[in-house]
């Protein structure tokens, strides 16, 4: 049987890679070690300094700032229908874009605290399965 | 001083094209074009020529060359331009730079494009973009500004539709859009939800199509008792800083505040505004960064009937994207068009009485947020 494991993620670098024994996924993002700027996804130079970014997992909890609802044409495989919204993310404060637990599209509001999980979700777009980041309410969030 | 005027527009009817190629309609339109401003092909010094998807859609690249070896135009620089729902408003910005720049006396732009395509889907800002393939689809983007807007400023769902009930009145005057039947804010928030709260009527439908204009030096202009004075030009990218407030894009702001301060007037000059209404709230939030009401109350604007035909200041009176379609690269120019026309007294039942400044205004590509695209462009008479 397939496993996580062996699913390829949809861009390799944005998001720590399973298996999740002992943390949470991450989303991976950009921090300039000279003027301290957090981005995500990371861009190759900082835009204050154009030093070179650094690598750093970033808080996989968060807050939702906005979110929507795609109930026609899903494309990439993704659920029909399938949520997405902006997350602000604790500790760098990044508003991040990113898909949300489709299963929990009724849950949904803004400033509703969120989680990051990782599964397999939609393909490619030639029809094979990838990882694909989503936010998922916090259970008594 | 305006650097540079209009002295030709050309334009296909919008809408289903399916046995006509780009290279044809945008031909056509180019043709409309030299006649309308009364020049030969040979007096063309320089052209460009937009579409946003062809080479994707197609396979084929340099399509300008083509569409202008259908009228004889050779030997001149041919420059093919790409910038997503921008791409002809920025090949008019590329032309009026070339003109106000000396390099040229007479330079055409042409705009077109074929989305009646089996298959399109929901169009995004590039496949490989990470957003794309989160599941960023162009409407969502919008959605996801409609929902904030909602949520701080009390924005209503019927004020979302009456965009789209107000841009299909004025389309039902234009004999090129392609929609022309009249909506109800009913039929609007009944059509099928597309991307929520944003209904399918409520989201410009695709089309074929092609729009081109002529660009020249006011030397040549003064001479023509038809052409419409550039008073600015003005193209952003976005900042992409982090966090973007939904609520709005600064970009749009930054681009409306340059146009005005090139041309020398404010939001109180306008007669008549073209805007990007690719989604109802486009249109609202399109409001607000060009200064016609206060931030937040872009809903209650239209509301009152104020940017309506015969309001206090009409937009969209073309019927908008929302009723023409979204010919990617031929939009831009279209809505150069209508500002033209409407300048010269030219707009039949759609007229705006007494226009002598107006606006057109165009924004595409969404990238951290933000958008990657916005252009202003200031006419006047």
């Amino acid at each position: 049987m397939e496993t996580m494991i062996d699913i390829p993620p949809v861009i390799p670098g944005i998001f720590t890679l399973p298996p999740y024994d002992q943390t949470q996924p991450k989303l991976l993002g950009g921090v300039c070690p000279a003027c301290h700027r957090y981005y995500f996804p990371r861009p190759r130079y900082c835009k204050g300094c154009l030093g070179q970014t650094e690598e750093i997992p970033l808080a996989s909890k968060g807050v939702i700032y906005s979110f929507t609802v795609i109930r026609r044409k899903p494309p990439l495989g993704l659920p029909e229908p399938y949520s997405v919204g902006y997350v602000d993310l604790e500790e760098s404060g990044l508003r991040v874009f990113s898909l949300l637990d489709p299963a929990a599209i009724a849950q949904l509001r803004i400033g509703l605290k969120v989680h990051l999980v990782v599964e397999s979700l939609g393909h490619d777009g030639h029809g094979s399965p990838r990882l694909r980041p989503y936010f998922t309410p916090i259970t008594g969030g | 001083m305006p650097s540079a005027a209009v002295i030709g527009i050309g334009m296909i009817p919008f809408g289903k094209h399916p046995d006509r190629s780009i290279v044809d309609m945008g031909a056509e339109a180019v043709f409309l074009a030299l006649k309308d401003a009364g020049i030969r092909p040979a007096q063309v010094d320089a052209c460009f020529f937009a579409s946003g998807f062809a080479a994707r859609l197609f396979g084929d690249i340099t399509i300008g060359q083509n569409v202008f070896w259908e009228l004889g135009i050779n030997k001149v620089p041919v420059v093919n331009v790409e910038n997503a729902c921008t791409s002809g408003s920025t090949a008019f910005y590329l032309a009026y730079n070339m003109v106000a720049a000396g390099q040229a006396d007479m330079v055409l732009v042409a705009g077109a494009e074929k989305l009646y395509v089996p298959e399109l889907g929901l169009i995004n800002s590039g496949e490989n973009e990470l957003d794309t393939q989160l599941g960023l689809v162009a409407s969502a983007g919008f959605a996801l500004r409609a929902t904030r807007h909602m949520t701080e400023f009390g924005t209503t769902p019927q004020q979302l539709a009456q965009v789209a009930v107000k841009n299909r009145r004025h389309g039902q005057l234009n004999r090129l859009a392609q929609f022309r039947e009249p909506i109800t804010v009913e039929e609007v928030l009944a059509s099928p939800m597309i991307v929520e709260p944003l209904t399918r009527l409520q989201c410009c439908p695709n089309a074929d199509g092609a729009a081109a204009v002529i660009v020249c030096s006011p030397s040549i202009a003064r001479k023509l008792s038809r052409a419409v004075n550039v008073e600015a030009a003005i193209l952003c990218t976005g900042s992409y800083e982090n966090p973007q407030d939904l609520t709005h894009w600064e970009t749009d702001y930054r681009a409306c505040g340059l146009a005005y301060d090139k041309a020398g007037i404010g939001p109180e000059d306008l007669d008549i505004v073209e805007c990007h209404d690719a989604f109802t709230i486009s249109e609202i939030l399109h409001y607000e960064a060009m200064g016609l009401c206060p931030k937040g109350e872009g809903g209650k604007l239209v509301e009152r009937g104020e940017t309506a035909l015969g309001g206090r200041i009409p937009v969209n009176v073309s019927g908008g994207l929302l009723s023409r379609g979204h010919p990617l690269g031929a939009t831009g120019v279209a809505q150069i068009i209508e500002i033209v026309t409407q300048l010269r007294t030219e707009a039949g039942p759609r007229q705006v009485k007494g226009a002598k400044v107006g606006l057109a205004h165009c924004m595409g590509g969404d990238k951290a947020a933000d958008t990657k695209s916005c252009t202003i462009i200031v006419l006047s008479v």
